[in-house]
């Protein structure tokens, strides 16, 4: 399953990327999202983009475009 | 050999706070070399003597990515190379010591001198967690200090980490980060990714709860905030509370400055000689102090609400509101509020721009700041709106002049986005920009941080550049001053000493003379001059060499551009003359007795300054903020270039369709 596919409010723990560039899986990396981590899909800010995910204890706005390429699965 | 603490960690772990809580107001801000990114040092007073702090651009992991990131690493490398005496305070959230131990862990592994400051520890308390200090100082192998920059709480502590003597570890093996290969730094990263969660693991204890007591909150607050409908409606309110608070708040403080410099300067005047001197205290000096000084009540209103709002924890989430719509201008959600700021005055919108961290993003929206009609460009519009704009063009029965001023404002949006378009084919584009933004828990801002940020914000611009604007205001006043034609100027005087020498005395005559003189100092003056010669390169706009004097001088500040015409137009030089100057423009004709100026005229001056960047303080501004001339020289040459052209093209069209 991915975190697009993922309904919100629901807790799973990050497996991993796919498919994603360098840069992109550095810099989630770096702000926390990593394999291992829980996180929850909280909310679509108004133009739907970015998606607002709680991810460990800190709530990141991540692009839309990303949560395709995020593997997750249920805690 | 200077002792030196380099603060370091995430953006948004309170590294700012923790900088302004140790050196108080002692510091002073300066870019790193070779670029943009901004470097804010300053001093304390520790027991083993005075050490330089340095508040480093965040930093997310030990693989720098952006420009700012590569600026810290570089920053410690060059450190370690130096004989200087370094320190590196890395700064940690304490609810999020998970992600914040990696910096920490990873700079020890590296060979650095490291030590820690567990910050926010009054929000840890609030989410019921429990931090041992001694077993992560001896699971990091580093000295660990439990803070609270915002209330000071365990500063005082900090001091026993800094002043050990010597700071300094043998750095001989510390790793060279602007050497250091893609892989080594990975397997850093990994390193450090391991013993932070095994040291977090030990020393944090958690509450039993699924998400913490600040997150809930947060969650909460986010879905009114964020929500598909109340969100754009309170964000809309608050980015109008903030431009009126730019304009309503900080107008009548300017004004109120403006009158009393004003009334100042007539005082002097009064009492002076008539003559050069009077003229430079009176003409030059002072209003290129009220030039400085009216700017300060905006930035400090702006930056008390940004101030507010980046604090509150709210200018993110404004910022991820807008992104969607601004990517694909090649933009963000970050640009927002410099935009918006650029609206009441183009200099805070540029200042307002620190707020973004990636150095090609912010250069773009210095680029495109000044593109926002700001306040100044309104007595121009009004004036040229008022004078050339029929009052019978009423577009779908509504006001034509309030529509065509509307439609400025409208223009300068347009014209920063399409050339942001146009930026995305250079190499200040952004390839990668931030994939996510931390959304911080909500906060209140603290009074005490809030007085120190606006008081940073305007002693910067007072300091670095009000001094450049008083000396250029004091140039362009002797370029509009002298020389003087005696031959020109004698029987004005003598028509002057005539005039108030009669009984009874007639002081509409007297000013008008006043007048004539004014217009008879500017014409034979540099400026004058300059003007005439540069009227062939303007004639193409529809311009002759009195609009063409007017524009020079308006790199003063544009609003200017009326009270040159005025002084031109012999009505006394005061702005405030734009009623009778209307009606002068509209009556003014060429020696064939054809009109001299129409709406042709008006269309290109519209069009050219709602492009040029007719403003010296926003100039010098953009050079402070950028730290060289580079960037102003090539924002004022290429938005020169672009409002000639398109000022010609609309003149031409003008011409051919509107007459």
């Amino acid at each position: 399953m991915t975190l697009e596919a993922l309904p919100f409010d629901v807790p799973v723990k990050v497996l991993g990327y796919a498919a994603l560039s360098v840069f992109d899986k550095d810099r989630l990396s770096g702000l926390g999202l990593r394999p291992g981590v829980s996180v929850v899909k909280i909310l679509k800010t108004p133009l739907q983009d970015p998606v607002e995910c709680l991810v460990g204890s800190q709530l990141l706005a991540i692009e839309a475009r990303l949560l395709p390429h995020i593997r997750v699965e249920a805690l | 050999m200077k002792r030196i603490v380099a603060l370091a960690g995430r953006p948004n772990t309170g590294k700012t706070t923790l900088f302004n809580a140790l050196t108080g107001l002692r510091h002073r801000a300066a870019n790193f070399a070779g670029c943009t990114v901004e470097k804010a040092t300053g001093t304390m007073r520790a027991s083993g003597g005075e050490v330089e702090v340095v508040d480093l651009p965040g930093t997310f992991s030990m693989v720098p990515q952006t420009e700012d990131e590569q600026v810290s690493f570089r920053f410690l490398s060059e450190c370690a190379e130096s004989s200087d005496d370094l320190l590196v305070l890395c700064v940690a959230e304490a609810s999020n010591l998970d992600n914040d131990l990696v910096l920490p862990a990873g700079l020890k592994a590296a060979g650095y001198p490291v030590a820690l400051a567990v910050n926010m520890i009054d929000e840890a308390r609030l989410n019921g967690i429990k931090l041992d200090a001694a077993e992560l100082s001896g699971r990091l192998g580093m000295p660990v200090a439990l803070v609270s920059a915002r209330t000071g709480e365990g500063v005082d502590r900090l001091d026993g980490l800094l002043t050990p003597p010597p700071l300094r570890a043998d750095l001989s093996d510390a790793l060279d980060f602007r050497r250091a290969t893609k892989k080594r730094l990975h397997e850093l990263q990994d390193e450090a990714l391991e013993k932070a969660r095994t040291a977090a693991a030990a020393s944090v204890t958690w509450p039993h709860r699924s998400v913490l007591p600040v997150t809930a909150r947060a969650i909460r607050i986010d879905r009114v905030l964020l929500h598909p409908v109340a969100g754009p409606v309170i964000l809309t309110a608050t980015m109008f509370a903030v431009f009126q608070a730019l304009f309503v708040g900080a107008a009548p403080i300017m004004d109120l400055l403006s009158t009393m410099l004003g009334s100042f300067s007539d005082l002097l005047r009064a009492r002076l000689p008539e003559g050069a001197l009077a003229s430079l205290i009176c003409d030059g000096a002072i209003p290129g102090f009220s030039a400085v000084a009216v700017f300060v009540p905006q930035i400090a209103i702006l930056f008390t609400m940004i101030g507010f709002l980046e604090q509150s924890g709210y200018l993110p989430r404004a910022g991820a509101m807008v992104d969607r719509a601004l990517r694909p201008f090649g933009l963000d959600g970050r640009v927002f509020i410099p935009f918006l700021s650029g609206f009441a005055c183009a200099i805070p919108g540029v200042m307002a721009a620190r707020t973004i961290h990636s150095e090609k993003r912010r250069i773009v929206t210095i680029l495109l700041t000044p593109l926002m009609t700001c306040s100044a460009r309104i007595p121009v519009y009004t004036l040229l709106i008022t004078a050339f704009v029929p009052e019978t063009f009423r577009p779908l029965g509504l006001n034509g002049q309030g529509v065509v001023m509307a439609g400025m404002y409208v223009f300068g949006i347009v014209m920063a986005l399409l050339l942001a378009l146009a930026m995305k084919f250079t190499s200040l584009h952004e390839l990668h920009p931030a994939p996510a933004t931390v959304l911080p828990p909500y906060r209140i801002p603290s009074a005490r941080e809030m007085s120190r940020y606006v008081w940073a914000r305007c002693w910067h611009f007072l300091a670095r550049a009000g001094q450049v604007i008083f000396i250029l205001s004091l140039v362009l006043w002797a370029l509009a001053a002298f020389p003087r034609d005696a031959a020109v100027m004698a029987p004005l005087e003598a028509e002057l000493a005539a005039v108030r020498a009669a009984s009874p005395a007639d002081p509409a005559l007297e000013k008008s003379v006043k007048g004539r003189i004014a217009a008879a100092t500017i014409e034979g003056s540099v400026l004058g001059r300059a003007g005439r010669l540069i009227e062939p390169v303007f004639a193409p706009l529809g311009w002759d060499w009195r609009v063409s004097i007017a524009s020079l001088s308006a790199l003063a500040a544009r609003e200017v551009f009326v009270g040159t015409l005025g002084t031109i137009y012999a009505l006394g030089g005061e702005s405030d003359a734009s009623d009778g100057l209307v009606a002068a423009l509209r009556a003014a004709r060429n020696a064939d007795g054809t009109l001299r100026y129409g709406l042709p005229t008006a269309v290109s001056l519209l069009i050219f300054f709602a492009i040029a960047l007719q403003c010296m303080s926003t100039i010098v501004t953009v050079r402070r903020e950028t730290g060289s001339w580079k960037i102003p020289a090539l924002q004022f040459s290429f938005l020169f270039g672009l409002a000639y052209l398109l000022s010609f093209a609309g003149y031409r069209l003008a011409l051919a369709f509107l007459v």
